[in-house]
């Protein structure tokens, strides 16, 4: 069963709103790093276009870093973000998903990749930092917001709720 | 064969990609410039000049210490030829010293024995010697202003050197025991036998009126007799050196003791001193010598 892809609006929004939620949950750490996860590895790669997907991976880049104000040089987050953006959205158009499972095992596989590269990046970028905990929330909560993603983004609404 | 046109049409998707690229390499490039921007070139520059950098650490290693090496080479010949200069300044301060120091000692010895015979003895130094010349003798630089006349009898520590012969007003002239002119009554230490000492030159003499039935032995010390009234009895004249027997007399030839050539400072007996002095002047007894080819 091919899925079809999600409308543009649909996803345009989404990525705005997960956007400002990494703007507003920068008191809370270890959830701006799951919303941050969350709009790269599941929500820009669709969003219309390569282009676009990779400018709202910047973007949330970006505002992460900006909201975090520790690194002395900014810019190692967005290009992480960027590149595994453009990786999902690469495996998205190369191997099309079938089925929820699929969709959650490669978002935890392009997660672990993420954080590889972020902290490879931002080591590059502004030297050593310590590694938080995010990444294992993300992890830890990845099903839950993996399955709803999958659920806004390529399935529409429950057939139960209509 | 004509050449295929190249397709360079620009399209939508063109577009989005070069974008794609443009802003991942941007943000790759400006993620690599880091907060120092060129501290990767920078290390990078290390590395390969690294093996220059040592290199040139150790060249300038080495120059420093040659330069302290050269430094303190100078330093070194600076400080021998300082050396130098006071080991000859030195050198030449000893040489100034060493007759006053041989004068002192000579003082010394002269103190010795003058506390050895209890007499009035007087001190003087020789000015200049013409033993060498046909009777000569010393010149000695006191004389009448001293209160010295002739006849008074002249020693020194080791042994008896002759006689004033004649005294101006400020020098002096002694006529050594070795002169043929001169003479003094000794006797033999053993024998006790005693006889006139005549001069033979080159410091030598000759005891004379020895009988023969005395026996005398070569190494016999000789001591004055005092019968002459110009030494008291008892000092040292000399050794005997060989005996051989005259028709009437012993010939007795006597190297005498004091070293008539080296002498700088005298003692002066006083005129008509006694016989005997106490405690009397005894000589140390030198062993007889062996004549050679005799067991």
């Amino acid at each position: 069963m091919r899925i079809s892809p999600p409308s543009l609006l649909r996803q345009n929004l989404l990525c705005a709103a997960a956007l400002g939620l990494v703007f507003l949950s920068a008191p809370f750490p270890r959830l701006q790093a799951v919303v941050h996860i969350l709009l790269v590895l599941a929500l820009a790669p669709r969003a219309g276009s390569p282009l676009t997907g990779v400018l709202w991976a910047a973007a949330a880049g970006w505002a992460l870093e900006g909201s975090l104000r520790l690194y002395p040089h900014m810019g190692g987050t967005a290009w992480a973000d960027m590149t595994l953006a453009l990786v999902a959205g690469g495996l998205a158009g190369r191997w099309p998903l079938e089925g929820v499972k699929g969709w959650l095992a490669r978002l935890a596989g392009l997660l672990v990749a993420h954080t590889l590269l972020v902290h490879l990046a931002v080591r590059l970028a502004s030297g050593p930092h310590a590694w938080g905990s995010g990444w294992f929330w993300a992890l830890l909560s990845l099903p839950l917001w993996g399955w709803a993603i999958w659920r806004a983004m390529y399935t529409g609404p429950s057939p139960r709720l209509g | 064969m004509p050449i295929r046109a190249a397709k360079w049409g620009w399209s939508r998707a063109r577009g989005q990609r070069f974008l794609i690229v443009v802003l991942w390499l941007g943000h790759g490039i400006w993620v690599l410039l880091g907060p120092a921007p060129g501290r990767h070139w920078t290390r990078v520059a290390d590395a390969v000049s690294r093996p220059s950098q040592s290199l040139a650490s150790r060249w300038a290693q080495w120059r420093v210490n040659r330069r302290e090496a050269a430094r303190s080479f100078t330093e070194t010949r600076a400080e021998n030829a300082r050396l130098v200069a006071e080991l000859a300044q030195v050198r030449t301060q000893a040489a100034q010293e060493a007759p006053r120091l041989a004068e002192a000692d000579e003082a010394v010895r002269l103190l010795g024995l003058k506390r050895q015979i209890p007499l009035d003895l007087k001190a003087a130094r020789v000015l200049f010697s013409t033993r060498p010349a046909a009777f000569g003798g010393l010149i000695l630089d006191r004389g009448q202003d001293l209160g010295l006349v002739p006849d008074q009898g002249v020693l020194v520590p080791e042994g008896i050197v002759g006689r004033l012969w004649s005294v101006g007003p400020t020098q002096a002239k002694v006529l050594p025991v070795d002169a043929p002119n001169a003479s003094v009554a000794v006797m033999l230490m053993r024998s006790r036998a005693t006889g006139v000492l005549q001069g033979l030159g080159s410091g030598r003499a000759l005891i004379r009126y020895i009988s023969n039935q005395e026996v005398v032995q070569v190494g016999e010390a000789v001591l004055t007799s005092g019968l002459d009234r110009v030494f008291p009895r008892g000092l040292l004249v000399g050794y005997v050196a060989e005996v051989t027997k005259g028709d009437l007399e012993l010939r007795v030839q006597v190297n005498l003791s004091a070293p008539l050539d080296r002498l700088s400072t005298v003692l002066l007996l006083p005129s008509q001193p006694p016989l005997e002095v106490q405690p009397p002047f005894v000589a140390p007894e030198q062993k007889p010598q062996r004549k050679r080819g005799t067991p």
